[in-house]
């Protein structure tokens, strides 16, 4: 058993020996996509995060007419509250509307004190949360033909469009990492296909002998898979180090406040995992079609 | 025993037909040639015989297997009750020749105790005891084809098929070799040879299968050459 896994180990390490140079290079791909994988998981897992904060945090801001009279104010909440979407619907009246205005400005705040009362120039407000997956524009103008009802605004449409932007990177990023990993698995395939071609007479003698398919595979997935953790030890390093230092520079924010990176640890170590985990699968996958395909060509 | 019942066997990339077909039965314990012009199909009857093509049509049978519907994860363990020789030696130029018949039980992991048990035999049979730690570059032709018959002996096969075994030698070391065939043969070993050498077929009679064409032309149990 321990003679078997030996030989199988000694074997994928001449190989990767014997012609070192194509399978250093054949890592070298591995690692390039795998640096990019690396980057496109960071940068979605990011986005996703970011996504989900801001379709959670938004409010939609619908100021209330000053013609209007207290007493309706209740009919069109009501009808506020029946547009699909609407999870919450907060009043918000003029004092407590100055209180918050006065807050956002921190302590430069004060100047605003002089509107207290009879003075306060604000409208009383509606705050509308909307729930995920609704899109603001939409309920907005619903609101706004409400009568009584000035224009709604919500974070602005740029957030909106952000958010737009990211999940077309993220299919993008998707669709581009998935191509490098197939060019990966293809360039593993070929590296293995020349260890078969330089030892085909060996192999032919196993084979005519009956040494079984898993005795001869077993060391050229090996030999895979050595290529594919070769190809992933800078990666993982980049990921680590990288994203430290990225995370550090940005004071763990993107854009602006509100949108807050995933903190390094244990981030970093789950993209290592995964990178780690791409690598293998490239190797393993790349070498298997290789080795199979030796195989039933040779029978 | 062999059996082939109306085998054909045509190449898909070329379109040739290399067997057309063709039945015969060979006993346990037969020494068989196998002659006929090239291109007749000798090869491709061998290739049908260890597995490694399959027929187009009809059926091959060795020793109760079906070995033309073999699937190839069975094919190892068919190849480990057969012995396959061919023309240029194969044997790995790294080990020595005991190292080179020893690869053969290694592969199917058999113990090492037995391996060496078994590989000093094996040269005793072969007659290259002297010779046991010998790379293949310092021995003779003649000499390296028996180690390559000693490699195919190693796991006690009931069959050998070769295929010209003696192309690349001249008649003294061609002699050894049959007569070392025939020494495994006496011990029970079924032994089909391929063979272009007249002479051997000629002087060593044994039954004698003619192909032409693909086709059986000529099954002579005296032995002979085939004149028509
Ligand atoms: N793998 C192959 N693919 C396509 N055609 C083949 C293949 N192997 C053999 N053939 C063709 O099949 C026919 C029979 O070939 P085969 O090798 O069986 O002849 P042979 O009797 O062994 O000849 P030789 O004495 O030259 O070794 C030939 O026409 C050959 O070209
Ligand atoms: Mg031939």
């Amino acid at each position: 058993m321990f003679r078997r896994i030996g030989r199988a180990f000694k074997e994928a390490f001449w190989g990767i020996t014997h012609h070192f140079a194509m399978a250093f290079s054949t890592a070298n791909a591995v690692t390039i996509t795998l640096v990019l994988v690396v980057i496109f998981t960071v940068l979605v897992a990011n986005i996703s995060r970011i996504t989900i904060d801001v379709e959670g945090d938004i409010q939609i801001y619908a100021p209330i007419e000053e013609t209007v009279a207290d007493e309706d104010i209740g009919a069109i909440r009501n009808r506020i509250e029946k547009i699909p979407g609407v999870i919450r619907v907060d009043f918000s009246s003029k004092e407590e509307e100055l209180q918050s205005l006065i807050e956002s400005f921190g302590d430069d705040g004060k100047i605003f004190e002089i509107y207290t009362g009879e003075n306060n120039p604000l409208p009383r407000a509606f705050l509308v949360s909307v729930g995920t997956g609704y899109s603001l524009a939409q309920i907005s103008s619903q609101i706004e033909l409400i009568d009584g009802m000035a224009s709604a605004t919500y974070g602005g449409a740029t957030i909106e469009d952000f958010v737009s932007l990211l999940t077309g990177i993220r299919t993008v990023g998707y669709g581009f990492a998935l191509a490098l990993t197939v060019l990966a698995i293809f360039l593993i395939y070929n590296t293995i296909q020349i260890t078969i071609n330089t030892r085909k007479q060996e192999l032919g003698i196993m084979r005519l002998c009956g040494a079984n398919n898993s005795y001869i595979t077993a060391p050229l997935v090996l030999e895979g898979i050595f290529i594919g953790i070769m190809g992933s030890v800078v990666p993982i390093l980049l990921t680590i180090f990288g994203y430290r230092y990225v995370y550090e520079r940005m004071n763990g924010q993107l854009v602006s406040g509100i949108l807050k990176l995933i903190p390094v640890y244990p981030f970093v170590y789950y993209v290592s995992a995964f990178a780690l985990a791409i690598g293998v699968a490239v190797g393993l996958i790349g070498s298997m079609l290789s080795a199979n395909k030796y195989l039933r060509w040779k029978r | 025993m062999i059996t082939l019942e109306g085998v054909s066997k045509q190449y898909k990339k070329s379109g040739t037909h290399a067997l057309n077909n063709v039945s015969l039965t060979i006993n346990d314990g037969e020494f068989v040639y196998i002659i006929g012009e090239t291109g007749s199909g000798k090869s491709s009857l061998i290739k049908l015989l260890d597995g490694e093509e399959q027929p187009t049509s009809g059926k091959v049978m060795v020793n109760g297997i079906n070995v033309g519907r073999l699937r190839f994860s069975k094919v190892p363990y068919y190849r480990r009750k057969i012995g396959v020789v061919f023309q240029d030696y194969q044997l790995i130029q790294t080990k020595t020749v005991s190292q080179n018949i020893a690869f053969a039980l290694e592969v199917i992991n058999k113990p090492r105790k037995e391996i060496n048990e078994r590989v000093r035999e094996v040269l005793d049979i072969i007659e290259l005891s002297s010779e046991f730690n010998n790379y293949p570059d310092q021995l003779s032709g003649g000499q390296q084809q028996r180690v390559v018959i000693g490699r195919a002996i190693a796991n006690n096969p009931k069959l050998i098929i070769a295929d010209e075994p003696t192309g690349n030698l001249d008649p003294r070391r061609s002699k050894e070799i049959i007569e070392l065939l025939e020494k495994i043969n006496k011990q029970g070993t079924t032994i089909i040879v391929v063979t272009h050498n007249d002479i051997l077929v000629n002087t060593y009679r044994k039954r004698t299968i003619t192909l032409e064409n693909g086709y059986i032309v000529n099954d002579n149990p005296e032995g002979g050459y085939y004149n028509v």
